[in-house]
């Protein structure tokens, strides 16, 4: 079965600036998938690509087997998309503006009328079903912009920056929303700045870097390849950092009586750790082990890219 | 069409595809693929004159139906004011023109000068503003072909300038009796006038690129060409040369052929205008949808 996205040497140049730079990776049908990268690293070219707001120079771009240029009727109408931007219809109150959405993909007008009013409700906005949206404040107008990328039933809902100046509890709300909606089927995209939540709510996520994806994989796993701390707390403080010879662990720092060891993969070096620590004499009271963040390793990978590039290794 | 974009074949797509550095493990975390929906068998907006079109159309129709203030009662009151100062004050003091009287003989040239403003700056407002305010997103991110989308950005500014069309001839009707000798001329040029300028509307909102651009289109090429388009006065009235000058104005065509339909009145032959009208419409929505599949103004 083909992916829900399948995307291969996108291309896309605004004169000197390449935002889409070779861009490559695949979803599968039924993913929660986080696009993750600095401020112009190409993710919202990418989703525009994909919906037709942006001719690509190059590359190729499906959606569920669909080409996005060949069979744009087919790829568009299984799309739901939450921009950024609000770009939403001023002339209509917001249930209108769901209908008109649904028609044009072709819902009839009794079913169109329903489906607004079950998608207003999923986002808790129903009473302001006859306002415009103009007048709805800005957690409305982002909860809006959900309910108008559901109310087409997409089988691929894309949500750029969904959580941007939202508070927490509305972020809870519409995560709540999301995850039914991919628990149900609905192959998600999802781009933020939160990325604890994309570590949190996706199944993989790609990083991605001045137009490129740079790597693809589960949080965890990129979480492993981040460098993790074990804080080892001695009941005497040792008058020397002791000297340990463990697979995977990289500084040892002394502060007072607790080691800090920095090691790749923490869970998988404590055992060792302790034993060898024990063997030397050193009594242990206190271990916690703290995992890299998704955030600290995408810092890394995207920095790291900056600096290769500005050392010409890169392009 | 970007070159690259074809030749791929779609079973390529299965599989890991993501050809960067690093391990890629497309479908190490993919969540039980049994879940994903079937995606066969939507509706896609229907074909041309499909669900789609007529959601499209609606809302354009409500659009303008729904704002009279801007639509609607601006050519009524001038044209209650055309009537009442050219048709009546000045029209008493001229002679009858073309054998019927000053008022009547301006009144189809009014109605066209009606018709057209509203219908252009129906379609290039809206598609303008939509545009200005990135909502035009919507249309263009939903399934309707090109072809649909504009077919309904000019019916409706097409039936918008006919409903003003019906307007001023309800004015006409307070300040004297309205014949309609050629019923079907009337019609024929009724529609294709709106229709033409409705087309070149959907080309002005998509050329504009700031409100004033609308204005300029209005104010500097759309009405000189309407007020030396024979509306107040007959082309016999004017110096052979500006006679000849003045058929280079399409807006003659369009005038002559309505005030055929209602006064009989002719000048040029209505049905080499009506046919040569008919083509330039034609060509004029052709070029619109073929802009907006190059999404000219539209997309980047």
């Amino acid at each position: 079965m083909e992916p829900a996205i399948y995307a291969d040497d996108l291309r896309k140049a605004y004169g000197d600036v390449r935002a889409l730079d070779g861009l490559s990776f695949a979803v599968d049908r039924g993913e929660f998938f986080g696009l993750l990268g600095p401020n112009g690293a190409g993710k919202t070219t990418f989703i525009n690509v994909l919906v037709g707001l942006v001719h690509k120079d190059g590359g190729t771009a499906e959606v569920f087997g669909y080409d996005i240029e060949d069979d744009y009727r087919e790829a568009r109408d299984r799309i739901g998309l939450s921009p950024q931007e609000f770009n939403v219809d001023r002339f209509f109150p917001i249930h209108e503006v769901l209908e008109h959405k649904a028609g044009y993909h072709g819902i009839p007008q009794g079913e169109a009328e329903r489906r607004a009013a079950e998608a207003l409700k999923t986002v808790g906005i129903w009473d302001k079903r006859d306002t415009r949206f103009d007048w709805l404040s800005g957690g409305m107008k982002r909860r809006f912009l959900l309910a108008r990328a559901l109310v087409t039933d997409p089988e691929l809902l894309i949500l750029d920056e969904p959580t941007a100046g939202v508070d927490v509890q509305l972020r809870r709300d519409l995560w709540g929303v999301i995850e039914r909606l991919n628990a149900a089927g609905t192959t998600v995209l999802l781009t933020t700045h939160y990325i604890e939540e994309a570590e949190r709510l996706c199944d993989r996520v790609a990083i991605t870097d001045e137009g490129r994806v740079v790597d693809v994989a589960t949080p965890d796993e990129l979480r492993s390849r981040g460098t993790d701390k074990v804080y080892v707390t001695l009941a005497d403080p040792p008058a020397e950092t002791p000297a340990l010879d463990i697979d995977g662990v990289r500084e040892i720092d002394r502060d007072g009586d607790t080691l800090v060891v920095t090691a790749g993969g923490g869970g998988r070096v404590a055992p060792a750790l302790l034993r060898e620590l024990e063997y030397a004499g050193h009594e242990v009271v206190d271990l916690d082990i703290r995992r890299a963040s998704l955030e600290e390793v995408f810092v890394d990978m995207t920095r790291v890219d900056e600096e290769a590039e500005e050392l010409g290794v890169v392009g | 069409m970007a070159p690259g974009t074809d030749g791929h074949s779609g079973a390529d797509a299965a599989g890991g595809t993501a050809g960067t550095p690093g391990d890629v493990r497309a479908g190490a975390a993919a969540t039980d693929g049994g879940t994903a929906r079937d995606t066969t068998g939507r509706a896609t907006g229907g074909g041309l004159l499909g669900v789609g079109f007529r959601s499209l159309l609606k809302r354009e129709v409500l659009r303008f139906v729904r704002r009279p203030r801007n639509t609607f009662i601006p050519p009524a009151i001038t044209n209650v004011l055309y009537f009442a100062v050219f048709g009546v004050i000045l029209g008493d003091r001229i002679d009858e023109v073309a054998g019927e009287p000053y008022l009547l003989f301006i009144l189809p040239g009014l109605v066209v000068l009606g018709a057209i403003g509203n219908a252009f700056e129906n379609s290039s407002f809206s598609i303008f503003h939509g545009r200005w305010n990135e909502y035009i997103h919507e249309t263009l991110t939903s399934p309707l072909s090109y072809s649909s989308m504009v077919l309904a950005y000019i019916l409706a500014a097409a039936l918008r300038g006919i409903i003003v069309g019906f307007i001023i001839v309800g004015i006409g009707l307070l300040f004297t009796s309205v014949p309609i000798e050629r019923p079907f001329y009337l019609a024929a040029f009724m529609l294709v006038v709106p229709l033409l300028f409705a087309s070149l509307g959907v080309i002005g909102g998509l050329l504009a690129e700031d409100f004033d651009d609308l204005t300029v289109m209005n104010q500097f090429i759309l009405r000189p060409l309407v007020f030396f388009g024979a509306v107040f006065y007959p082309l016999g009235s004017l110096d052979p040369l500006y006679q000849t000058l003045s058929l280079l104005n399409p807006m003659v065509y369009m005038v002559n052929g309505v005030r055929y339909g209602f006064l009989g009145f002719q000048e040029v032959d209505p049905l080499a205008s009506l046919v040569v009208l008919s083509g330039l419409t034609a060509v004029v929505a052709l070029v619109d949808v073929l802009l907006f599949r190059r999404g000219y103004g539209l997309i980047d």
